[in-house]
């Protein structure tokens, strides 16, 4: 039982490092509540990028990067829609939506899988990543050891979209 | 300062980076990035199994010495017979007629090369992780040794358990997509569900994580008498076992150690 409360936490911080690194500055509110203890990875001032590529045929490819991180958030309401990205046994992308600089809302389009089997995993993994993400409060995990698919185009795609967010 | 997340797709996987280096300019960064990235494609190139014309399947196909070949055909290869060696044969890149595979090398070998590139540039703070074979440089960004979660076997929302790494990482289990792992030797018992090796290079690491998921607990001990690489070895009921350098890490919650 002890180590399935260390699996709960690590998940959560592998997200919050992962987010941490592509909402630049405005990272703080992720950070924020109980357990945050680590601080930012990337100091105000620094630029920080993101660039991905797709082999999905049905997803525009594209290379972003954003460059400083010391601008202050945008206020409001703003969502956008991440890459289509492949994972083991299909291809998903997320949308998501930020009141400011925190992320409200996560949600999955797109999900395509190869066999009813895999659709089942994606159906009970994706609800979790989702939780994460929006729990993320600290960065404990710096990777993953032994591929989840469906997490890294999770994972990418979400990236993607926060990137879309910070150029606008 | 810079600093860089970058993902890309290479080699039948997602290869990612993160990286920071206080010196260097983000352009400067970037190209350095981009090198590694052509780098981790040329590898792909030359050692893809899937690609009839990559150097390595001509080889297998035996329309192209190895003589003729380009010269890191020859380096994987030897590297291939070096680990076979070490892991007294439960890593096998000859074990199947058809020809050499080093499939379970010579990704762990092309991150490192990639990693090389990034260090030389002046980058001081790096995690390349291949789909899960991960090497790091320096201190993670957090400050000391990099927290890598282990996969846990069957449960896709949970992580096994929380690694404290200073360099390389390889994880290797039957649930891999695509792996079908040959056994050469003949271990007793079922395959394990998973083997995480660590040590100081991901190119030996990787094969080692390769032999001790075909060999178990037999390879585990193999692993655990190499200096410098350490194994964590999940068995297919579920049991675990570990060598003394791997370092667990705890949940704050709960000091005290997990076993």
């Amino acid at each position: 039982m002890k180590r399935a409360a260390i699996a709960v936490v690590a998940a959560v911080g592998g997200f919050a490092g992962v987010l941490g690194f592509n909402l630049g500055g405005s990272r703080a509110p992720l950070l924020q509540g109980a357990g945050a203890s680590t601080p930012p990875a990337t100091p105000p001032g620094s630029s920080s990028s993101a660039s991905s590529s797709s082999s999905s045929s049905s997803s525009s490819s594209s290379s972003s990067s954003s460059s400083s991180a010391s601008t202050p958030p945008p206020a409001g309401v703003r969502s956008a829609l991440g890459n289509t990205y492949q994972y083991g046994y299909g291809q998903l992308a997320v949308r998501v939506t930020l009141n400011g600089s925190t992320i409200t809302r996560v949600d999955t389009v797109g999900l395509q899988t190869a066999e009813s089997y895999s659709q089942q995993l994606a159906q009970q993994v994706i609800p979790l990543l989702r939780h994460e993400v929006l729990a993320a409060q600290s960065a404990k995990v710096n990777g993953f050891s032994g591929a989840t698919y469906t997490s890294e185009a999770y994972i990418y795609s979400l990236q993607s979209a926060l990137d879309k967010l910070k150029k606008k | 300062m810079a600093s860089i997340v970058h993902a890309e797709e290479v080699m039948g996987t997602v290869v990612s980076f993160h990286l920071e280096a206080p010196t260097l300019a983000a352009s400067d960064l970037a190209a350095a990035v981009a090198e590694a990235t052509a780098l981790l494609h040329h590898d792909d190139e030359t050692f893809s199994m899937w690609k009839p014309q990559s150097p390595l399947s001509r080889l297998r196909r035996g329309e192209l010495r190895l003589e003729d070949a380009p010269p890191e055909v020859s380096e994987v290869l030897d590297l291939c017979e070096a680990a076979g060696t070490l892991s007294r044969g439960w890593f096998d890149a000859f074990a199947l007629p058809g020809g050499v595979d080093p499939t379970g090398l010579v990704k762990g070998w092309s991150i490192e090369r990639a990693l090389a590139v990034l260090v030389d540039a002046g980058v001081t703070s790096a995690m390349v992780n291949g789909g899960g074979d991960i090497t790091c440089h320096g201190a993670a960004p957090q400050g000391g040794p990099w927290r890598i979660g282990v996969r846990h076997p069957w449960r896709l929302d949970a992580l096994a358990a929380v690694l404290e790494v200073d360099r390389a990482i390889a994880t290797s289990g039957e649930y891999e997509r695509g792996r079908h792992l040959v056994d050469p030797i003949g271990r007793t018992g079922p395959a394990p569900a998973s083997a995480t090796v660590t040590g100081p290079n991901l190119t030996l690491a990787d094969a080692l994580a390769t032999a001790v998921a075909v060999g178990s607990d037999e390879a585990f001990e193999v692993v655990a008498a190499i200096d410098g690489y350490d194994a964590y070895l999940i068995r297919a009921d579920g049991s675990e076992a570990s060598t003394p350098g791997i370092r667990f890490v705890d949940a704050e919650t709960d000091p005290s150690p997990p076993r």
